[in-house]
């Protein structure tokens, strides 16, 4: 027995106006500095229902922590909504996830969103994810992140009514993502689509799914990155960013995530360059148990990229686009690392996603993992 | 070959988990005790226990019985109908989607078994290695 679940999703061009029709009267944008800079947020504004009142929370830092959500939560009481938006990248949508939740269930510790407690949410409000980047999958996942205080850790809060009531995806929302973001967020989505479609919880929902995201994100973010304004390009990555969101939410990420996490309380450095930086050694490492998966990604991709394995094929894809393969291209001293080594094994795995890799590996070969980027 | 849930089932399962190099890696940092709650169905007349100590990759106790009054407060229950610990046995079940299906529930730190679960899946891989009649 296992279960398939999504939000319900509007998406393609002008996707944001189906905010106008809903019937909400008091809504909370959750979303960060730069979003509201870049006028994404009066955007969002102004697709609201006539009528309806807003408030704009929009100090969500990045990789928010616990404090964070809970420093924001008396101005949303108090604004008392009937509507939640996170809007933004995974730190805002994952905020608004906790905060919806909090200001739900006030008598909550955070640390019962776990999938065991039943939360009884939507009393007050609903919630509605609409990214701005195409990467985190997050506006289609049932979990939240949040770091420790020292953010040493991150902690992952689950539970299945977190999920949003909609995901909307607006290429006009990320039409105008500096490059630098795109690819960091984009090749997030392609471990989700890899580590999901070899999960060991995998599924023949979350296959299509991992398929496509594939093709659709690899297929266009090298147009993306050459014509950022190519809105169908844009909009086919987006899309292919959530689908891999729906992909890992229901068959779990891997490896490459479980290194990714620890790399990132280590070092601050994006989580998509983190992922992304493992992928192709933790293919390599897994290929024997993910064959038949490997092969049908791999096929997914343009043929130029595709080089006889998976891993040789994102390493080709990778090189293309300009990802770091190796700890000096991502800005961290190797030193620093080698004298980090046993402390990121360590951390790494704590994580689920070296249960649900496709094969597992001790300590010792984590260790190696680690070493073969260095 | 024993049967399960039984005394000698449980000896055995022990040993073998004791000399499983995998658990002992994965649960090196594991402080905890965790009782198997084996409760009764259509195939399984009585509910059956099994505490287990573990202690830094190590099973330093063990209490098999049919009485509950026997066993040991415990950290954490992991608790499942018989036919559902079978299935989990013979790998038809994984331990962490048992608890998200219903099959299994959990009583404890689900967000600390959660950085454990290395551990937790060679505890049920040494479970199927047991000669299980
Ligand atoms: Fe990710």
């Amino acid at each position: 027995m296992w279960f398939f679940r999504s939000p319900e999703i509007v998406f393609g061009e002008d996707a944001l106006s189906f905010l106008n029709g809903l019937d909400f009267r008091k809504i909370v944008i959750i979303t960060d500095e730069n979003i509201k800079k870049s006028g994404l947020a009066s955007m969002v504004q102004r697709s609201l229902p006539e009528g309806s009142s807003s408030l704009v929370v929009s100090d969500i830092p990045e990789e928010p922590t616990l404090a964070d959500i809970k420093k924001r939560l008396n101005a949303v009481s108090e604004f008392a909504p009937d509507l939640i938006i996170g809007l933004g990248g995974g730190s805002s949508m994952d905020a608004a996830k906790a905060i919806f939740a909090i200001y739900e269930r006030p008598d909550l510790d955070i640390y019962d969103i776990t999938p065991l407690v039943k939360l009884n949410l939507r009393s007050k409000a609903k919630l509605i994810l609409v990214p701005t980047t195409s990467g985190t999958g997050s506006e289609c996942t049932w979990a939240a992140v949040l770091s420790d205080e020292d953010h040493s850790r991150k902690n992952e809060l689950a539970s299945t009514e977190i999920i949003a009531d909609f995901a909307i995806l607006d290429p006009a929302l990320v039409l105008r993502l500096p490059p630098g973001i795109t690819r960091n967020t984009a090749v997030d989505a392609i471990t989700h689509a890899v580590e999901a479609r070899s999960s060991q919880w995998r599924n023949y929902y979350s296959d299509i799914f991992a398929e496509k995201a594939m093709e659709l994100i690899t297929q266009n973010l090298p147009i993306v990155i050459k014509d950022p304004e190519n809105i169908r390009a844009r909009e086919e990555v987006h899309i292919g960013a959530s689908m891999a969101g729906i992909a890992f939410s229901n068959s779990q990420v891997g490896l490459a995530h479980a290194m990714g996490h620890s790399l990132g309380a280590h070092f601050r450095i994006p989580h998509g360059i983190t992922v992304a930086l493992y992928l192709p050694q933790v293919v390599e490492f897994s290929e024997p148990d993910a064959r038949e998966s490997y092969l049908s990604l791999m096929n997914k991709m343009p043929e130029k990229f595709r080089k006889g394995n998976l891993a040789d094929s994102l390493r080709a894809f990778f090189s293309e686009i300009g990802q770091p393969l190796n700890v000096k291209d991502c800005g961290i001293d190797r030193k620093e690392y080698s004298g980090r080594l046993e402390s990121l094994v360590a951390l790494a795995e704590e994580s689920t996603g070296c249960v649900t890799n496709p094969r597992e590996a001790s300590s010792s070969e984590l260790r190696e993992l680690f070493e073969n980027v260095m | 070959m024993p049967k399960f849930p039984t005394e000698e089932w449980a000896s055995e399962y022990v040993e073998k988990l004791n000399s499983n190099p995998a658990y002992k890696d994965a649960g090196k940092n594991w402080e905890g005790d965790i009782t198997f709650v084996i409760k009764s169905d259509d195939s399984f007349d009585k509910d059956a226990f099994l505490y287990l100590d573990l202690h830094h990759g190590e099973c330093r106790g063990s209490k098999f019985t049919v009485d509950s009054s026997e066993i040991p407060q415990s950290e954490f229950k992991y608790i499942g109908k018989y036919t559902n610990w079978i299935r989990l046995i013979n790998k038809e079940i994984d331990p962490i989607q048992g608890i998200l299906t219903g099959k299994f529930k959990l009583e404890g730190s689900m967000m600390k078994i959660m950085k454990f679960t290395k551990a937790a899946k060679e505890m049920v891989s040494t479970a199927s290695t047991v000669n299980t009649e």
